[in-house]
């Protein structure tokens, strides 16, 4: 595919980009002791990208032979025409970039392949029936495993050519606890890129069990919280979620055009100096994070952004479009989830990095606060900052000393206020997000994470009745 | 956009193909999916697209076992069939693993528009420059942050070895935006509004359009609000982002199976205040989900699910009216890519007998919410999150626009307290919603 690719962009003239992708995915549910799912999904195509007097079009094909692809390349310089005339501002030439060229191996020691369906599946029963094992509180149990394994072939007219193979597992436990009409559910997952040994390199099945079957029998009759300002601890998650839902959307490129609160705001302080973050393709500090990739979509090798500099905004996530506009280096930010998809600017891995404060003393040093782990159902952000995120366990601190369990705790809040408020870091470092997916009309496999912080945010609870 | 015709032989030959593999019993179920699309992104055209796609997905049944797969690659359809009886081998049976018996039933008129194979990428580059013209005509301040426009012709083939062999086209033209207002430093929350056709014709980009400028206008200048626990009206947006997600998970008869429905035993209780009707009808005319039938190709009909606030039924697709002896209601949904799950088609809350106005003028103390953004947990019922494009209301009338205020409560309580349902209503997709207003919220502000 990558020999047939080059030779019909050879021959292509002006700007075309073709994305081949085999996508195969398996994923295995099982509820309650019921296989709800054993499913096998292929998905295979090429995309193809014109660039046509300063405008994209787009087309995708499942005809993968050279007449099939070629044809793809008129519908979408068509296209792109068509577009050009409707565009009110050309789009500037792309930004230069050394492109990828080569085989990007997946780097795993123990491949997805080398471990059957019916062990994975054998996994799945038997960690479900833990669940459900694990106290009498538990009335329902869902355990899944995913595996999507890619291999793309990625080649534009101006000079890439990347072979790259990928492979992104998760496995998500759900436990659903009722008492007395009242129910309550956790979730805890695990996700990674890499093999079946990487999964579960950070908490094994069993320790997953342990986590959410604990959860949902404590917030069983916990109470609910009063909402207001609070002084709180953030885990690795929500410190995760917070950089990338609430900060990293508003420094894609394409956000920032479009008006997002920090546009223009390059060299200004946005945060304490304790906070650096950083998007990066690789993974920072722990291996394995879900979001790691080699070359992104536009055959730009990736590489590890720094977004604020000691609370400092230094830069935005590119793709070759919006570099060309700002004239910048593109960040290798460029993602397409599937062959039918246009690259967007996506980000990678998002983190800030660890500081100097052992956790145990972001904890001690509060005295009437909350300490608040993972992300619960949902959580949101606007191109303005401003975040709500569901928390998927709270406890309340006082003195220093973790305390009770309250339920139904939201945060939000304006995510750079929130950063000028961390008064402390954490010295530890955690991946959380690998089971989950950013959406952003399409879906992408990314990764967030950091060290605990400690600051001020706003609690949603209950309001007394006037 | 060309047209396909020969995707039930596909399916049907993917019938036979998984027989001979080893099944028992089989499904498949093919689509196929021609469409452009134009995208709006900062005021400015983004991307035209064109898409063409087949795929086929299959169920292969060995005794009561089943397994599926999935591929758009019509020449690997041997191979999926295999998959799909290995995954069957390896999986445990189950008795309700079943397939439906066809059912004759009239196909549902103009789902198909054949101008539709007419339209181009070019046509949808330029229904996208309309918009932008328009709302740039309404008020320079408003930004289409994304504004798109999709045509899709979709044709569905399913076959099954009990007999079943059914097939469908349909074109559907959808349009829509998000949108902020900026003046100055202050920017507005965002608004989102949408519309559907079935036909070229039926194409008309301006109401939506008008909508989405109006609302992000509206917030503009929003300040902090008041905390209290009180009444809160709720958009049609609102309704579905707090109410409906809750409704859905709890008529889902698979969740009653699982014993995560707290409704599973409540047929005949009353779960809201008897102002609340609940419908859901695949064969509305012009709805946006209506087709003849279901993904198992069960034909689709129009179900009341709580009737004057009393739970009359649940959703249930072939396997859930196995195991609980139930009727089949045809909700299976999904594609070729997924197994039948359970799900609405065009569902609506019916329409109350009170004004907008009339509902805003019973809140001595309260807060309009067009949009909601946090946590609603289908299980216990809390919802928790932000209101979005706020208005607090002070003696009945709208006082004026507030950020940063957090709503909370309980879905269920909420339902049997409602004190209000709006006689006018709008579409949210698949939706028909009026505005509610519910009591003793709790109401936070920054």
């Amino acid at each position: 595919m990558q020999k047939l690719l080059e030779g019909i962009a050879s021959a292509a003239g002006g700007w075309v980009e073709l994305r081949y992708q085999a996508r195969r995915s398996k994923r295995l549910v099982v509820r309650n002791g019921q296989v709800e799912e054993s499913s096998s999904v292929d998905l295979i195509g090429v995309g193809v990208r014109a660039f046509v007097d300063g405008a994209f079009g787009f087309a995708s094909t499942t005809d993968l032979t050279r007449s099939g692809i070629e044809r793809a390349v008129e519908i979408a310089r068509s296209t792109a025409s068509a577009a050009a005339e409707a565009k009110k501002h050309r789009i500037p030439p792309l930004a230069k970039a050394e492109l990828a060229r080569g085989v990007f191996p997946l780097a795993t020691a123990d491949p997805l392949s080398d471990h059957s369906l019916e062990e994975k599946l054998e996994l799945v029963s038997r960690i479900d029936a833990l669940v459900r094992s694990s106290s009498d509180s538990i009335v329902s149990s869902e355990v899944s495993y995913e595996e999507m394994l890619d291999e793309k072939a990625i080649v534009t007219t101006d000079g890439a050519s990347a072979h790259v193979f990928d492979a992104k597992p998760t496995f998500r436990v759900l436990a659903i606890a009722g008492k007395n009409g009242d129910q309550t559910r956790a979730l805890e997952t695990v996700g990674v890129t890499g093999g079946w040994s990487e999964l579960f390199a950070s908490k094994t099945p069993e320790e997953l069990v342990e986590r959410a079957v604990k959860l949902a029998v404590d917030q069983l009759g916990a109470p609910y919280p009063t909402g207001g300002a609070a002084q709180v601890i953030l885990d690795p998650d929500l410190v995760g979620v917070l950089s990338h839902e609430a900060i990293g959307h508003t420094v894609e490129a394409d956000f920032v055009l479009g008006g997002a609160i920090t546009a223009g705001k390059i060299g200004e302080t946005v945060a304490s100096e304790l906070v650096t973050m950083c998007d990066s393709g690789a993974s920072e500090y722990v291996p394995h994070a879900v979001g790691e990739l080699p070359v992104d979509d536009e055959g730009v090798p990736t590489r590890r952004t720094v977004i604020i500099d000691a609370g400092v905004l230094r830069s935005y996530l590119h793709n070759r479009e919006t570099a060309g506009h700002f004239e910048v280096a593109p960040t290798g930010n460029a993602r397409a989830y599937t062959y039918g998809d246009e690259p967007l600017i996506r980000m990678t891995n998002t983190y800030i990095e660890p500081g100097e404060t052992p956790v145990g003393e972001l904890i001690a040093g509060v005295k009437d606060g909350y300490y608040l782990r993972g992300l619960g159902q949902s959580g949101q952000a606007d191109s303005n900052a401003e975040f709500m995120f569901g928390v998927r366990e709270a406890r309340r601190v006082r003195d220093g000393k973790l305390a009770e369990l309250v339920r139904g705790v939201t945060i939000s809040g304006n995510a750079f206020a929130a950063l000028c408020s961390i008064d402390a870091v954490g010295n530890d470092f955690r991946w959380e997000h690998g089971a989950g997916f950013c959406g952003k009309g399409q879906r992408a496999k990314v990764d967030d994470g950091g060290p605990h912080v400690r600051c001020t945010l706003t609690i949603g609870g209950q309001q007394d009745a006037c | 956009m060309p047209v396909s015709h020969d995707l039930l032989d596909r399916c049907r030959e993917a019938v036979s193909l998984a027989r001979r593999l080893g099944a028992d019993a089989v499904e498949a179920f093919g689509q196929t999916v021609e469409a452009v699309n134009s995208t709006v992104e900062k005021n400015d055209l983004q991307i035209a697209k064109s898409q063409f796609e087949t795929a086929l997905g299959i169920r292969a049944f060995v005794g009561c076992r089943v397994g599926f797969a999935s591929t758009n690659d019509v020449a690997q359809l041997e191979s999926a069939c295999s998959s799909a009886v290995s995954l069957a081998k390896i999986s445990p049976e189950d008795p309700h693993n079943v397939l439906p018996e066809p059912v004759g039933t009239p196909p549902i008129e103009g789902l198909y528009d054949p101008s539709a194979a007419a339209f181009t990428a070019a046509d949808a580059v330029r229904r996208t420059a309309d918009m932008l013209s328009l709302a740039e005509s309404i008020d320079p301040r408003v930004i289409l942050n994304d504004a798109w426009f999709d045509a899709g012709i979709r044709n569905v083939a399913i076959a099954n070895s009990a007999g079943l062999a059914v097939e469908e086209r349909g074109s559907l033209f959808t349009y829509g935006a998000v949108a902020t207002a900026r003046e100055g430093d202050r920017v507005s929350s965002f608004d989102f509004q949408f519309d559907a056709t079935r036909s070229v014709a039926g194409i008309d980009v301006e109401p939506p359009i008008r909508r989405v400028c109006e609302h992000a206008l509206a917030s503009l200048g929003a300040e902090a609000g008041e905390s209290f626990r009180g009444s809160v009206l709720l958009s049609p947006s609102a309704v579905s982002e707090i109410l409906v997600g809750i409704l859905l998970f709890q008529l889902n008869a698979r969740n009653g199976l699982r014993g995560r429905s707290r409704w599973k035993d409540a047929v005949g209780d009353a779960v809201a205040m008897p102002k609340l009707t609940l419908v859901d009808d695949g064969r509305l005319a012009g709805g946006v989900a209506t087709a003849t039938f279901d993904r198992e190709g069960v034909p689709h009909q129009k179900l009341e699910l709580i009737r004057n606030g009393e739970l009359v039924a649940f959703l249930h697709n072939t396997y859930t009216a196995h195991a609980t002896g139930c009727g089949n209601t045809a909700h299976a949904v999904g594609s070729a890519r997924s197994i039948p799950a359970i799900g609405p088609t065009n569902l609506s809350i019916l329409p109350g007998n009170a004004s907008v106005d009339e509902l805003l003028s019973g809140m001595r103390q309260g807060l309009f919410v067009r949009r909601f953004s946090g946590n609603v947990d289908p299980i216990s019922g809390d919802f928790s999150g932000a209101a979005k494009a706020a208005h607090l209301v002070k003696g009945g009338r709208l006082e004026r626009a507030v950020s940063g205020t957090l709503i909370a409560g309980n879905a269920f309580d909420a339902l049997k307290t409602l004190s209000g349902i709006s006689e006018h209503r709008e579409r949210v997709y698949n939706l028909t919603l009026p505005h509610v207003r519910l009591e003793n919220v709790s109401v936070t502000a920054r």
